[in-house]
């Protein structure tokens, strides 16, 4: 399988009209005989808000928090309410079709099912009398 | 950091690998200090930010604060009021699903403990606390003697 941490490329695109500073959320990747499955924080952003599509061989993701209906005084600030986008490039042996994602507590999960040739495939071998 | 704010607590990162280097890193500067050479204390000083990251929101009626703690559920986190002080306090674990091997981590387990001096006179028995897509919000309603108050002028 194709090594993952070089496949990421960052600085996707913002759409110009957006005002909202976009940043590259922290991901974990990891791998299995079936999948692959990527793990990324999107805090703050709901299912809507979260558009996943593949072009090519590039997973590309953008995710958009639901603009805030009110605006009040902050007395502190620690953290910026960003949009997040990223890209991922999708290695050989990896079924497109059947990628799948989930939200949860502010982290996306996304499957990428090895396609069937990729995956290991044990022979049975045969005594033969 | 939370400007104007005073922290009591830091961020307490269990995670021994992270206390260690920094314990490393610490006694590197010493050893370079030792040898009058002052210039990568301020890289290895640098404090980790404190997890979670919070916004501190005032509204009419109640102070609001937000942590965003992506990966949390419910029960990972715990909020209380103690000594005027509002402490929040959980563990995200490790979520490294069995059996996978590890590419890419950059999402570290960590146990944490803040501590914020109230910014104001609340009403303790009416704070409350929600969870969604990763954003903690707890809300801290005022007083009510200490909301404004409009007095009627009457004509003497």
């Amino acid at each position: 399988m194709g090594d993952v941490m070089t496949v990421r490329e960052n600085g996707a695109t913002a759409p110009a009209k957006s005002r909202v500073r976009v940043a590259v959320p922290a991901v974990d990747v990891f791998e299995n005989a079936d999948e692959l499955l990527i793990v990324a924080e999107v805090p703050g952003v709901s299912s809507d808000g979260i558009e996943l599509r593949v072009e090519n061989d590039t997973l590309i993701l953008q995710a958009k928090r639901a603009p805030e209906k009110d605006s009040w005084p902050a007395l502190a600030r620690e953290y910026e309410e960003v949009d997040y986008a990223t890209r991922f490039r999708i290695p050989a042996g990896i079924d497109s079709s059947a990628i799948a994602a989930e939200t949860k507590n502010g982290t996306l999960t996304v499957r990428l099912p090895k396609a069937a040739a990729a995956k290991p495939r044990k022979i049975a071998v045969q005594a033969k009398n | 950091m939370l400007t104007g704010w005073r922290e009591f607590d830091e961020t307490l990162r269990t995670l021994d690998t992270l206390r260690t280097l920094d314990q490393l890193h610490r006694r590197i500067d010493r050893a370079f200090e030792d040898w009058g050479v002052p210039g990568t204390s301020e890289i290895t000083r640098r404090q980790a930010a404190p997890w979670p990251p919070m916004n501190v929101f005032e509204t009419k009626e109640a102070f609001l604060v937000r942590a965003e703690v992506p990966g949390l559920a419910e029960g990972d986190v715990s909020v209380s009021v103690e000594d005027e002080a509002l402490v929040i306090r959980g563990e995200r674990k490790s979520d490294v699903p069995a059996g996978y091997k590890v590419h890419v981590r950059e999402r570290a387990p960590v146990a944490f403990a803040r501590k914020l001096p109230l910014p104001g006179r609340i009403d303790f028995e009416a704070v409350s606390a929600t969870l969604r897509d990763g954003v903690l919000t707890i809300t801290l309603p005022k007083a009510k003697d200490a909301l404004p108050r409009q007095i009627a002028v009457k004509v003497g």
